[in-house]
């Protein structure tokens, strides 16, 4: 089995009207055992960027601790906030460096550009290859099922509301079929002047 | 687990080692040494088939080489042939295996006409027996390297279908096998899309365009090649040995 | 020292054993399958896309087997196993029909298509197999199968090289997973057709082996009717 689907995992962004939502499971296992149901896989990088680390759980750890580093470098370098485009190319950046021996995450970006507040979402491979599609974004060992969901339920223009219930029902059908992801839920709706953090209730099974 | 060929050395020189048996010299069998040979790859191989159907019957062409590898080995190797006044056949693949079905193929129409009730063995008759004889062998774990490609009139209406190695089967309005299926196919699909019905002068020049396109890009075709032709009115025929038109003046190395 | 002259671990090129190569008996030509069931009806539908790797065999290919008058199978998976499988199927189907002199039941027909993928157990029919009818109360019922004979009843079931991305989505949509207020209407055929039409469409944007069209059957106590949907083609 992949070394990607050692802990589990599913993640998913998606862009809105004005507004970009990221969601992620919570569980934590080693292969089939589920460990903890409190692991966080989104971080938030800005006060209108998060970054979701699907994948290895220890490199999920590491690369946050690292992308913190080299971001809060940037902005002391340059004396401004990161936007989520830099941030993602940052990323890209160092995870080719390790390209013959990669860390084992599927980062997904979701924020805010400064200034316009334009949605944006993007993900990558484990090597830092960036895809910047228009609509969703999906990750981590559900991704088949997230796509599935996505295609089917994702519409362009969502609001805030809206958006957050079209990631939480594409998050949670999917995962339900995905014996390694679930386990309750986060999901982050980012709008302009405000972020809200909301953790679902969901099968534990 | 005892093993001889891990253990201590021989008791002496060509003896047995401790704990084994001891076989006399020339009674020795070796296990590996007569075992059930299989088609495990192919030898003498024949490249693509390419076929369509028309308004009142069907067109099936390839070329007449069989290679040896990239060696272009035997140069008249029909592999388009008539098998009753209903079907024709082509083959592409191992050309051993080709001569074996094509034999008891033959057989079979042998065998019915003998039977003398003046029936003709139908193209989807011939399809389903090959299918269910080449699946007979891959599940061998043994197969026959070939791809099938059977045409004719069932009842008068064209038939075209195919079977591979494997036995998986299936008709179209259009079939390529090999090489074929990257290159010519994507011609035959788009002039179908574009004329629904063709007639046989259309086809023939489709054929015969798709010939000339993977004579340039198959490194292991060859500018002769058979068509075979089934048609309403005018019966089966096995044209050629027909020629590529060659023009290398298109090409230019620098 | 047999080793040595036989083998030649030393000098593969000279060596005299014979290479031990196994072809695949096996082929993935893809494809998906999914079925809903109500309560007078169910529909079945499948691409109808035939493939290998990157090649598209053909675009028009009926994935859908009448057992009977009132049972369907679809299959999705290796295709040369599909021909065989359904080939058997049909003539037991047959013999007990002229045995009995009445169709086998959709039970029946499913416990028979598990007894028969077990039976190849070790040389495994490489299928999934999606089985749908209407039982002998003329209520709608789907069974789905592993390669070797596992078989689990349910309402609702996407199978294939697709099955993945629309099993959760029909969770939803008729199983109605996770909704805070689940309807408690029954399906009507028409709402069955439209998410079937609808799941088919998001399978095709992102599984290569489903696409061109779809076929699907209908089944109900009136007999079996047959609709054709297309769907993206590349």
């Amino acid at each position: 089995m992949s070394i990607l689907a050692y802990n589990g995992g599913a993640m998913v962004a998606m862009k809105g009207e004005n507004c970009v939502a990221i969601a992620a499971d919570r569980r934590f296992g080693i292969q089939a055992q589920t460990v903890a149901t409190n692991f966080e896989k989104v971080f938030e990088m800005g006060p209108h960027l998060f970054v979701g680390l699907p994948g290895l759980a220890t490199d999920t750890q590491t690369v946050m601790e690292k992308l913190r580093f080299r971001k809060n470098l940037y902005e002391l370098k340059e004396n401004r906030r990161i936007s989520p485009k830099v941030f993602a190319a940052m990323i890209s950046n160092m995870l080719y460096e390790k390209r013959f021996g990669p860390f084992f995450v599927e980062p997904v970006v979701a924020g805010l550009m400064p200034g316009t507040f334009e949605p944006y979402i993007c993900n990558m491979d484990l090597i830092g290859c960036i895809n910047q599609p228009t609509d969703f974004v999906v990750g981590g060992t559900a991704s088949a099922q997230l796509y599935g969901m996505c295609e089917a339920l994702w519409e362009p223009n969502l609001g805030p509301d809206d958006l957050f219930e079209t990631i939480s029902q594409a998050l949670m059908n999917a995962f339900d079929r995905d014996a390694i992801s679930g386990w309750g839920a986060t999901v982050y709706i980012i709008e302009k002047d405000k972020v809200t953090v909301k953790n679902l209730k969901t099968r534990m099974d | 687990m005892f093993n001889p060929l891990e253990s201590a050395p021989p008791l002496w020189h060509n003896g047995p080692v401790p704990g084994a048996f001891y076989n006399f010299p020339g009674t020795q069998r070796i296990p590996a040494a007569n075992p059930i040979t299989h088609t495990q790859s192919p030898v003498t191989t024949s490249t693509s088939i390419i076929a369509i159907t028309y308004d009142k019957g069907v067109l099936i062409a390839g070329d007449l080489v069989a290679s040896y590898g990239s060696l272009a080995r035997y140069r008249n190797c029909p592999r388009v042939i008539e098998v009753n006044p209903n079907i024709i056949l082509g083959a592409g693949g191992d050309y051993a295996d080709f001569q074996y079905v094509k034999s008891f193929i033959e057989q079979k129409i042998i065998d019915e006409d003998c039977l003398d009730d003046g029936l003709k063995m139908k193209p989807k008759s011939l399809y389903c027996w090959l299918t269910r004889i080449m699946y007979q062998r891959r599940s061998k774990l043994d197969p026959f390297w070939n791809n099938l490609v059977v045409g004719g009139l069932q009842d008068g209406v064209p038939f075209l279908g195919t079977i591979d190695k494997l036995g998986t089967a299936y008709t179209d309005k259009v079939i390529c096998t090999g090489y074929g299926a990257h290159i010519a196919l994507p011609i035959l699909r788009d002039a179908l899309d574009k004329k629904t019905n063709l007639n046989l002068n259309d086809a023939k020049a489709l054929i015969k365009r798709c010939m000339e396109v993977l004579f340039y890009r198959d490194a292991r075709s060859f500018p002769k090649y058979q068509l075979g032709i089934i048609d309403k009115d005018d019966g089966v025929k096995i044209e050629g040995p027909l020629t590529v038109e060659e023009n290398w003046n298109i090409a230019y190395m620098t | 020292m047999m080793m040595q002259t036989e083998m030649n671990a030393y000098y593969p090129d000279y060596s005299t054993a014979p290479i031990q190569r196994q072809i695949n008996p096996y082929a993935d030509n893809g494809g998906s399958v999914v079925a809903i069931a109500g309560n007078d009806f169910v529909v079945v539908g499948a691409d109808t896309r035939l493939s290998s790797g990157f090649s598209i065999y053909t675009r028009n290919q009926n994935k859908l087997f009448p057992m009977s008058d009132t049972t369907v199978l679809g299959c999705a998976g290796c295709w040369c196993d599909t021909l065989t499988l359904t080939r058997i199927l049909k003539s037991r189907m047959q013999m007990y029909q002229q045995e009995h002199n009445k169709q086998m039941s959709t039970t029946a027909c499913a416990q028979m298509l598990s007894t028969m993928l077990y039976y190849k157990r070790f040389f495994p029919y490489y299928i999934s197999n999606i089985l749908v009818g209407l039982d002998n109360e003329g209520k709608g019922c789907v069974y789905s199968y592993d390669p070797i004979g596992h078989c689990e009843k349910a309402t609702y079931r996407a199978g294939g090289s697709a099955g993945a991305l629309l099993q959760p989505l029909l969770d939803n949509q008729i199983g109605q997973k996770n909704l805070v207020k689940p309807s408690s209407e029954d399906l009507s055929q028409e709402k069955a057709l439209a998410i079937l039409k609808d799941v088919f469409i998001a399978a095709a944007e992102r599984d290569i082996y489903t696409g061109d069209s779809v076929l699907i059957n209908i089944i109900t106590k009136d007999g079996t009717k047959v609709e054709t949907f297309e769907l993206r083609k590349d």
